[in-house]
């Protein structure tokens, strides 16, 4: 099963012939993708093969040479309200507090009505901050910070949520604690997800799809369904199918990998 | 508990040394004058009214230069941060005048504005005007840049991102600025007034120096110094309480 678009469920993210240069440098190269209402995608792929700027093209906060990326049929060109970006490094603001920073993306866009605040109180309690919501992002540990991250995303109810490594800064538990807890709020919050990890089993546990980028220029190489069932708890890593899919996309990037990580020792030495 | 009696018994024992060099070691009270020579000085100057009178005067000429001084200020440099155009004009001029003894011009302000305050206010905002367009300036080019993109991501205009990204990021320096200003501003008012004024501490001072009198010298240095760490002290309380962030 592929997400693919049809007359009865036209695809929420559609992407056609996506190129992006840097200067001469060529770092994407003809992305094609669609993504159903809903779905959650994940990109994987060797550093360099331009994950993240794909990414942010999709939010706006790049521009791109050719092709096109649209939501719902809207061309995209600028960030705006139908999506949110979730960074890696957590980029709250040290001066408000837990309930100021989960508000402002509201705030920046005008839409902070009292009823926002309430749905805002209940978001928190969701993604497990009730009774923080008045400390400052330096009182709380690593894990806490990604969540008022995650809750100020969805607090703008985005139609598309982009997520750039948003665990890779946690430690181990930490980080396969948060993958639960994203499941939970994602299946509450039903948005889609496009979802950039290293990690493979993280991306394979977590995603409907996922999509394995090549090597620069970044290239789809790969759509892979993952056919496992939902909900889905931590054991589902340890059945033989899990392992399948994890053999199967690091065969893709293995010599990918190998090359780049020889490329870097080759122009080092 | 123990930082603070550590501090008290440091304070007096300075004192108490300082005295006791001045009755048994520097016996000529031309050279020094002994904390309680000093303090005694203190007194009589308050008793006739004198220390009163010059306190007001130079403090107005304080707070009037340091108040204009930071408004300026901080304005300058709020768009020599955002305007590059600006910043390409003013900064060779700012630089330069941060970086000379511009205090050696005081005569020259005295010249232009008379005896009165007005040139002793001028005195202190050519020392005050600089560290806070500098610092200002700072403290916006240092805005987190990840801050910026978290808030473009939401759709933030320029202005947006000014008001709730560089703006409060900037404030540690900007109170930090303000902090600097205190010690260059009295700085200002003492230069200004011995160049030439009516009144004032740092007129007592010249005074008292020309006639040798080093009690009533002291005294207005010690009244000096104890207005420069109130007011210090006083901003890094704001500092404190403003931006807790900054640990």
């Amino acid at each position: 099963m592929e997400g693919v678009a049809s007359a009865a469920s036209p695809a929420k993210l559609s992407v056609r012939g996506l190129t992006k240069y840097y200067d001469d440098l060529e770092v994407l190269s003809d992305i094609a993708v669609d993504v159903a209402d809903g779905e959650f995608v994940s990109i994987v792929g060797p550093t360099g093969c331009g994950k993240t700027t794909f990414l942010r093209i999709v939010d706006g906060l790049e521009p791109f040479d050719a092709g096109e990326v649209s939501i719902d049929g809207r061309q995209v060109t600028k960030p705006g309200p139908d999506r949110a970006f979730v960074f890696q490094a957590d980029s709250l603001q040290p001066w408000r507090t837990v309930w100021s920073n989960a508000a402002i993306g509201l705030e920046i866009q005008g839409r902070l009505t009292g009823a926002e605040r309430e749905r805002l109180n209940r978001l928190l309690e969701l993604v497990g901050l009730k009774g923080f919501e008045r400390y400052y992002p330096r009182q709380l540990s690593g894990g806490m910070r990604q969540r008022v991250n995650l809750a100020r995303a969805l607090a703008v109810h985005p139609e598309v949520l982009l997520m750039d490594e948003p665990f890779a800064a946690l430690d181990a538990q930490t980080r396969e604690i948060m993958q639960t807890e994203l499941l939970r709020i994602w299946s509450a919050a039903k948005s889609t997800v496009l979802f950039i990890t290293h990690q493979i089993d993280e991306a394979i546990y977590l995603s409907d799809r996922v999509l394995v980028f090549s090597r620069r220029p970044g290239r789809l190489q790969e759509d892979i369904a993952i056919d496992l069932p939902r909900p889905r708890d931590p054991s589902v890593k340890r059945t033989p199918k899990f392992s399948e899919y994890v053999g199967h996309i690091w065969n893709l990037i293995e010599s990918a990998v190998r090359e780049s990580v020889m490329e870097e020792t080759v122009v080092h030495s | 508990m123990q930082r603070v009696v550590v501090t008290i018994a440091s304070v007096i024992g300075g004192l108490a040394i300082w005295e006791f060099i001045g009755h048994y070691v520097v016996k000529n009270a031309l050279f020094l004058a002994t904390p309680s020579a000093s303090l005694s000085a203190l007194g009589d100057m308050w008793h006739q009214g004198v220390l009163q009178k010059a306190i007001v005067i130079s403090g107005e000429e304080f707070f009037i230069g340091f108040f204009i001084a930071v408004v300026a200020g901080t304005l300058i440099g709020l768009l020599t941060a955002s305007f590059q155009n600006i910043s390409l004009v003013l900064t060779p001029w700012i630089s330069g005048f941060y970086a000379s003894p511009i205090v050696a011009l005081a005569p020259l302000l005295i010249l232009w504005f008379g005896v009165g305050i007005w040139s002793k206010i001028a005195v202190v905002i050519s020392l005050v005007i600089f560290p806070m367009i500098i610092n200002t300036e700072a403290g916006i080019k240092h805005t987190d840049p990840q801050l910026i993109e978290a808030a473009r991501s939401f759709g933030a205009s320029k202005m947006q991102i000014f008001e709730k990204v560089a703006l409060p990021s900037s404030l540690p320096y900007i109170i930090a600025g303000l902090r600097l200003g205190v010690g260059r501003g009295l700085i200002g008012v003492v230069i200004g007034e011995l160049a030439g004024a009516r009144g004032g501490l740092g007129f007592l001072i010249n005074n008292a120096s020309q006639v040798f009198n080093m009690p009533q010298l002291f005294a207005s240095v010690i009244v000096l110094a104890t207005a420069g760490i109130v007011l210090t002290a006083a901003f890094q309380r704001l500092e404190r309480m403003l931006v807790p962030w900054k640990a």
